[in-house]
């Protein structure tokens, strides 16, 4: 058994023609094989996303008549929007509704979460539970709006309950096309983007963390103030961007469930767009998109999601 | 079975490993011979797992090169290194029988159905899990699958087989009884095993030749033996156990043996055969845990003006069973520990904080490298026995 | 279970449970109200119970292109489902890696994916207009729907990968496979059951996609497009009947890839593996 002397590693390796070009061609070819992996996403990303997007920038710059878009570089129409007094009005109802629906599917998806993870104890439990959770979210999301119209109703099942018990005599008329229908509304649609990021966080907390936690004293709510709060927020910073995105980006609940009376910068938009007013609903696209890019900015700033994301 | 072919002779040649910033292994060298057992020892990060993944093939060096059989494998594909490696957690493939899982490797280079399975049958009969062919991997215990794993890395003949920790998955029990096992096979087949570990214990229990390694470079390789009884400094002495580490300023020397004082006074000895360490030079040395005689020193007594004598009080007493583990509180950041035989010391058992003075004999004092220019002569072949 | 729990167990299954009722609850009233007489209205007292608003939606005269929009649903669907696992699960396998532009190509996906879907569909709308080609759902609703399944897939990518160890394409490699081999015998094989998730959620969003189809789809409507146009037009059961129907699509869907993913699961924890078997013979 020999061990080679020290010195004998310096005589070999200059006699190792191994150059350091060739190492570094080894360590490229993963690198390659990776770029060739992922540039199918990217070139399907950059024709379907990318460059609309770009193409909505451009023309949020231009003119436009009553049947066509005109190119040119004017400043109007994003001069026009920030004159209109119904800017403000359409961005302070979109905030409203995302601050509302944002604290209540927080509240329902972190306890849901906080259920699934840590109280029910049979992993097949748990899978089944969150499963039920999931499935909805797979299915029709106008169908599953529309479907609480026989439930809010005028003669709707909850006016019906609460006349028959008594509670009221004359229907309640706040339930449907109104403010509280689109917040119900949206609160169905969206609960699940919150929970399943919570769960994600929140199941991968180490068990015994609580268990010494509880060990030094902490009661129940301290042990989640202390521990399971501040081990989820990664999971609550994911379930926050797709909320507030998904509420900020939606036009089509606020006008089905309002009937029509309140609206939201996206629904406006949306008006412009089907009376073929293509710059002005551009240019407030560009505009909403720069607002929801600070948040989700702001977001990324308070918690790194991408360890999250990508392990 | 023919053999994959060649000598299982491992050279790693002034390998450097750097990921970005962090340099795992610095300009390494390391020669393991054909047919040895060799254990790569050291603690996590120190570069040992790197090495091996260099070896099979799962990473490339930065700098250097391998070769196995004297030629260089840098490049080659794993298949084509004559290596096969057993995983830390033997990533056996959930999705395919244990048969399926050993004849892996014959499907892979297209042997057909029949023939794949017969010699698969035949690895399975040896390592005794004939009758768990067609079960899932997960429907083994821990030691049935690092068995299966063994079966299947052995069955493309590989001239080297590399282990990356292979005992760490299992109880203590399973381990003890699967490390004899594992040597068995060794000798059996006579190619090359590499051995990545953490325990100073089954590296020695193992192994012919044992590498251990810090920070990316080698402290000492050595046969079992050697590292055991003749650490060469303070490093492998304090990783491996088993040793005091003893240190002192020279005093002067005599007819080959130094007197040294050690920090807190205590006159010590050490055999310095030819050298001349200068006076005021620190010296290191290392003593058997089990050269050292521990008597209880009576209320009142003075401390023996002797060398080799030290003094202090019982810190700890942990029983082994066959002997007691006695640590004495003799500097403050060294850990001093005498083993006593079971019957001697339950004649006369010690408590903690007795006053105690240990002693042992100069002649089995094991001098160390730190603090010496010169390079004693590396412990070179005593292994090859 | 042996411990007794804690009160809050209780608290909390009450609060799930309420929870799955307001999540279930409105959708099983309209499956109910679907069957609703010829004569009742849009909400309960069930007047009779019958087919006609079911028989009303074959016969097409009153609500317009049903039929025609479920096939090109369907169809667009399967399409979306494929591309999205191929690509997604594609560019997963490749951001296991660290590669320059990682970073980018990681946000660029999630910005995709959060972009208000009308704002896609404006953009591809007007990117049509401005190259002078006509928007149709099987190109442009295609591409509209793929900014969102594709980071979405990629996104389970992620998750089924991050507890994907890579030891086992290592042992394959060292046992000979080539790259192909390892992808064919290992990667895939032990990766199915996300990939068929995958798949699921690629058919179930495209399948229920409106606002990025909205401004895209042309002239021809896809399902919830024309399920959209009634809610508007259309005041009597039908509309329920219509939402019972594609519901059930949507639950046979998520059976089929549940109960695959259960049984591969299964077959993987406990079976005999049949082709070993057999081979024992």
């Amino acid at each position: 058994m020999t061990v080679i002397d020290p010195t004998a590693g310096d005589l070999a390796a200059s006699s190792v023609s191994v150059p350091d070009a060739e190492v570094e061609h080894a360590v490229d070819t993963g690198e390659v094989a990776s770029w060739l992996q992922v540039t199918p996403l990217m070139i399907l990303l950059t024709l379907f996303f990318g460059l609309p997007m770009l193409v909505v920038l451009a023309v949020s710059f231009f003119d436009f008549d009553r049947t066509d878009i005109i190119p040119a570089f004017i400043f109007d129409n994003y001069i026009d929007l920030f004159r209109s007094e119904v800017t403000l009005r359409l961005y302070l109802s979109s905030l409203k509704f995302a601050a509302i629906v944002w604290a209540v599917t927080l509240i329902l998806g972190f306890n849901i979460a906080y259920f699934l993870v840590f109280h029910v104890r049979s992993l097949l439990w748990q899978i089944g539970l969150f499963l039920v959770c999931t499935v909805p979210f797979l299915t029709s999301n106008i169908i599953r709006m529309i479907s609480w119209i026989p439930f809010l109703g005028r003669n709707g099942i909850f006016n019906q309950a609460l006349e028959r018990a008594g509670v009221i005599s004359h229907p309640l008329e706040f339930l449907l096309f109104s403010d509280f229908a689109v917040v119900v509304a949206y609160v169905h649609l969206f609960t699940l983007f919150m929970v399943v990021p919570i769960f994600n966080s929140m199941a991968r907390i180490d068990k015994s963390l609580l268990e010494a936690a509880r060990d030094a004293g902490a009661g129940r709510f301290r042990v989640v103030a202390e521990i399971v709060l501040p081990l989820s927020k990664t999971g609550i910073a994911l379930g926050t961007i797709f909320v507030v995105t998904l509420v900020m980006g939606d036009s089509f609940v606020v006008r089905t469930m309002s009937g029509g009376q309140s609206a939201s910068v996206v629904s406006a938009l949306q008006n412009e767009v089907a009376a073929l007013q293509y710059p002005p609903a551009a240019a407030s696209a560009i505009i909403m998109v720069i607002i929801v890019t600070l948040m989700v900015a702001g977001i990324l700033r308070l918690v790194d999601v991408r360890k999250e994301l990508a392990g | 079975m023919a053999n994959a072919g060649g000598s299982g002779e491992v050279s790693v040649v002034g390998v450097t490993k750097r990921y970005g910033e962090t340099v795992a292994v610095k300009d390494l060298s390391l020669t393991i011979p054909h047919g040895a057992y060799c254990c790569l020892l050291g603690p996590s990060g120190c570069g040992k797992t790197t090495i091996l993944r260099m070896i099979a093939g799962h990473e490339t060096p930065t700098r250097g090169d391998i070769r196995i059989g004297g030629t260089s494998v840098l490049g080659l594909p794993q298949v084509r290194r004559g290596t096969a490696m057993m995983f830390q957690s033997y990533a056996l493939f959930p999705h395919r029988s244990v048969l399926d899982n050993v004849a892996f490797a014959l499907k892979m280079r297209g042997t057909g159905l029949s023939e794949r399975h017969a010699a698969a049958r035949e690895l399975l009969a040896k390592v005794q899990l004939e009758k768990f062919a067609n079960r899932l991997p997960p429907q083994l215990s821990g030691g049935q699958q690092q068995r299966v794993a063994l079966a299947r890395a052995l069955i493309t003949n590989p001239r080297v087989l590399l282990l990356d920790e292979p005992l760490s998955a299992l109880d203590e029990y399973l381990r003890l009884r699967m490390r004899g096992e594992l040597r068995r096979v060794q000798k059996e087949l006579g190619i090359t095993f590499i051995h990545v570990t953490h325990t100073q214990l089954e590296a020695i229990a193992v192994a012919d030749m044992v590498v251990v390694m810090a920070n990316g470079h080698i402290e000492q390789a050595a046969s079992a033996r050697d590292i055991f009884v003749a650490p060469r400094n303070a490093y492998v002495t304090r990783f491996v156990g088993g040793q005091n580490v003893l240190c002192g300023k020279v005093e002067g020397v005599t007819d080959g043996t130094a007197v040294l004082v050690s920090e807190r006074g205590a006159r010590l000895a050490f055999p310095v055969s030819g050298r001349q360490p200068a006076r005021g030079a620190e010296l290191y040395g290392s003593i058997r845990r089990d050269r050292i005689a521990i008597e209880k020193l009576p209320a009142g007594s003075l401390p023996p003006n002797e060398l080799n004598a030290i003094v202090g009080e019982v810190h700890t007493i942990e029983n082994q069973g066959s002997y007691v583990k006695v640590t004495v509180d003799f500097a403050d950041d060294e850990e001093f520990v005498a083993h006593v035989p079971d019957d001697e010391f339950f004649r006369d058992p010690l408590d903690i904080g007795d006053r105690v003075v240990a002693r042992w004999s100069a002649s089995d004092i094991n001098l160390l490298d730190d603090g010496l220019n010169v390079r004693p002569a590396m412990p070179m072949a005593a292994a090859a026995s | 279970m042996e411990d007794k729990r804690p009160w809050t167990f209780y608290a909390f299954a009450a609060f799930f449970t309420l929870f799955v009722l307001f999540l279930y609850g409105p959708m099983i009233v309209i499956y109910i109200l679907s069957f609703q007489g010829p004569n009742g209205g849009m909400t309960f007292p069930l007047n009779g119970v019958s087919l006609h608003w079911f028989e009303a939606l074959i016969s097409q005269t009153r609500v317009g292109d049903i039929a025609g929009a479920f096939h090109r649903s369907i169809g667009l669907a399967v399409l979306v489902a494929l591309i999205t696992v191929s690509v997604s699960v594609l560019a997963g396998l490749g951001f296991r890696r660290r590669f320059r532009g990682s970073a980018f190509a990681f946000y660029f996906a999630i910005a995709s994916l959060i972009m208000p879907g009308l704002f896609v569909g404006l953009g591809i709308a007007l990117t049509f207009r401005l190259l002078g080609l006509e928007t149709n759902w099987y190109l442009s609703g295609l591409g509209a729907q793929l900014t969102w399944t594709l980071p979405f897939g990629l996104l389970i990518m992620f998750a089924v990968l991050g507890r994907f160890n890579r030891s086992y394409e290592e042992a394959a490699t060292d046992l000979g496979a080539t790259s192909w081999q390892r992808v064919k015998e290992v990667t895939l094989p032990m990766l199915l059951p996300g990939i068929i998730g995958v798949a699921l959620f690629g058919f179930t969003l495209s399948y229920d996609e409106l606002a990025r189809t909205a401004l895209t789809a042309g002239s021809e409507n896809t399902l919830p497009l024309e399920i959209w146009a009634m809610t508007t037009n259309v005041t009597s059961p039908t509309l329920y009947a219509v939402g019972a129907v594609t519901t059930i699509v949507s639950f046979l869907v998520i059976s089929i890839a549940l109960g695959s993913i259960a049984f591969i699961q299964r077959r993987r924890a406990l079976g005999i593996r049949q082709e070993s078997l057999a081979a024992t013979e």
